[in-house]
């Protein structure tokens, strides 16, 4: 009885919270849903109108912006970042695995460090060696930029995961005549392909989130990423909230729409070693 | 690994481990491979992390203004930069601006991460679910939570101030990002909202390792809830709890994106943290040399404080 109480009130809190955490989503929501002259009262109505919900805010705001520039760029960039991350991540961190653990630890350290350096300090010199070799205000500027930014923290989950993977396979392998490139390549990289995808996922959400770069790298309007377009988008259009945040939507919407699907994998591979 | 090892072989305590051996010899006899694998991350970082941290201390020194790299090696040598970071006030009041904001997300990233962490423990049909709906702010870019809550603190029709007139916690809306009181307050919140996940994360993964049989244990001892957190969870999570709450430091230290797009640093430099006044040198005033200067004094006080809790960290981790 206590425990079927106790399960309720646990049902209740987190719902609770829940509603709570969740309220900005539910208001972007509800303001692309709803027109305008509704939304801008000083006591706007929690609960929609069914009557009035539609979906005009979502085809204004493709006159008002080219959004559908903004969203092409930012697949552009995360499709490229994600392809560099897992391909140098996976070489890296099987390496860092399997190398000696002195070099690996002294790799772990210096990422901290790179952690240290603040995005707005480190685009400074970027910025400076992309003119110098022509590749300012290119979509290609930023796949680098944020391949950088990413690859050390994604080597050490790939690190993490090459370490579950027991070393006898390869040792096995190793006696039957198996080149050690042959083992990682047949062996290692087909049981990594939970880590491989966790990474994929990880690498995607922050490149597709990425805004000091594309802020700073890209000059004018053909490179335009959805964050900085939609930042952009506050300043001229404060009173087109419903359009705004339509964008808003359609933007944060592939990235939630890949967590939701993908969460249980991401999770398991930033939990099997990054966190012990 | 050890365990199943010692299920395997009964003497197993008597053998020495075989792995770390063999690690040692395959990468002696064999570690060219390691090294191929691991030469382009390391010479992407050589290039764009080492090179560039060199151009900062290099464009630091320099006096004059210029954005071509070409131009930075003309300039004359000179400690100005230094001097002008050190003795502006304006660099202490972003320090302390950083100070507050990255100790404000850290708590509320912990406080909120630890609560959903703990309801989320125990097993629960649909938890899955209800795991994922709570970690959604993780994937949302910062940017755009930033634009949702600039909508939602709106000082005229910001939903968020109809919540609290009816609460009756304030009698009349609230400028939140034109007063210099409040802007930090409404920075602050999409940083929390996108930080805490991440914590829950951790926490939720250190949480379930700890054997139930402890708390049946505890609770058969009589022990309270308060009791049962304090003597059974807190000592099992707190090593993770101190590393998450490094990262979320880390992070809100250097984070940009949050404050530049609501405030830019404004009103009257009350949200200007040191990551934005880098940028505000920078890319508004064009002066790179001083902002590469603030940089470096940046990265001094960062790591002055991150190896005063070396110890802290050691202790825990190694």
């Amino acid at each position: 009885m206590t425990s079927w109480r106790m399960r309720v009130l646990r049902y209740m809190l987190i719902f609770a919270l829940i509603i709570v955490l969740l309220f900005p989503v539910y208001w972007m929501v509800l303001t692309a849903l709803l027109p305008t002259r509704i939304l801008l009262s000083p006591s706007p109505p929690l609960i929609p109108p069914m009557a009035e919900i539609n979906f005009d805010s979502f085809w204004r705001v493709f006159e008002l912006r080219p959004v559908e520039t903004w969203l092409a760029n930012s697949a552009i960039v995360t499709s490229g970042t994600v392809v560099a991350c897992v391909v140098l991540a996976t070489m890296a961190g099987y390496s860092l695995s399997r190398l000696a653990s002195k070099f690996a630890l002294a790799v772990g350290y210096s990422l901290f460090l790179v952690r240290l350096i603040p995005a707005t300090l480190l685009v400074i010199p970027l910025f400076m060696m992309f003119g110098a070799i022509g590749l300012n205000n290119t979509l290609r500027s930023l796949v680098i930029a944020n391949t950088v930014i990413i690859v050390p923290f994604a080597a050490w989950l790939m690190k993490s995961f090459f370490d579950s993977i027991p070393v006898e396979l390869e040792e096995a392998a190793h006696a039957d005549g198996c080149s050690r490139l042959r083992a990682f390549l047949i062996i290692v990289l087909p049981l990594a392909k939970p880590g491989i995808g966790a990474v994929a996922i990880f690498s995607a959400i922050l490149a597709w989130g990425e805004f000091t770069f594309a802020r700073t790298l890209i000059q004018g309007d053909a490179g335009v990423t959805v964050t900085v377009g939609l930042v952009s988008f506050v300043g001229e259009y404060t009173a087109d909230w419903g359009a705004l945040m339509a964008a808003g939507l359609l933007s944060v919407g592939p990235m939630v729409l890949l967590f939701i699907l993908l969460e249980p994998l991401l999770i398991s591979g930033l939990t099997s070693g990054a966190v012990k | 690994m050890t365990l199943t090892g010692a299920r395997d072989t009964p003497n197993a305590a008597d053998t020495p481990p075989r792995q770390p051996r063999w690690r040692l010899s395959l990468s002696a006899r064999n570690s060219f491979l390691s090294y191929a694998l691991l030469a382009p991350s390391l010479a992407l970082a050589l290039v764009f992390i080492a090179f560039p941290i060199y151009m900062i201390v290099n464009l630091s020194l320099r006096d004059g203004r210029t954005m071509v790299m070409s131009e930075v090696g003309d300039l004359p040598f000179t400690l100005n930069n230094y001097t002008g970071v050190l003795t502006d006030p304006e660099t202490w009041d972003s320090l302390r601006i950083s100070a507050i904001y990255t100790t404000a997300t850290v708590l509320g990233a912990i406080v909120v991460g630890m609560s959903t962490a703990l309801l989320l423990r125990r097993r629960l049909p649909g938890r899955r679910w209800l795991r994922t709906l709570i970690l959604i702010p993780w994937p949302i870019p910062g940017a755009i939570a930033t634009v949702a809550f600039v909508w939602m603190l709106d000082g005229t029709y910001g939903v968020v101030n109809y919540l609290l007139r009816n609460l009756g916690i304030v009698d009349e809306n609230i400028a939140w990002f034109f007063n210099p009181d409040t802007a930090l307050i409404g920075v602050l919140m999409p940083t929390v909202w996108i930080a805490y996940p991440l914590c829950t994360l951790m926490l939720l993964a250190s949480l379930q390792s700890v054997p139930e049989e402890l708390y049946e244990a505890a609770r058969v001892d009589g022990a309270t809830p308060r009791q049962q957190f304090r003597h059974v969870t807190w000592p099992a999570v707190q090593n993770t709890a101190v590393l998450a709450m490094i990262v979320t430091g880390l992070w809100s230290f250097t984070t940009f994106d949050f404050i530049y797009a609501i405030t830019r640093g404004g009103p009257d430099g009350a949200t200007q943290t040191l990551a934005v006044a880098i940028y505000n040198q920078a890319f508004r005033f064009f002066d790179m040399p001083y902002a590469a200067a603030l940089g470096v004094v940046t990265m001094a006080i960062a790591s002055t404080v991150l190896l005063a809790l070396f110890p802290v960290v050691r202790r825990r981790f190694f």
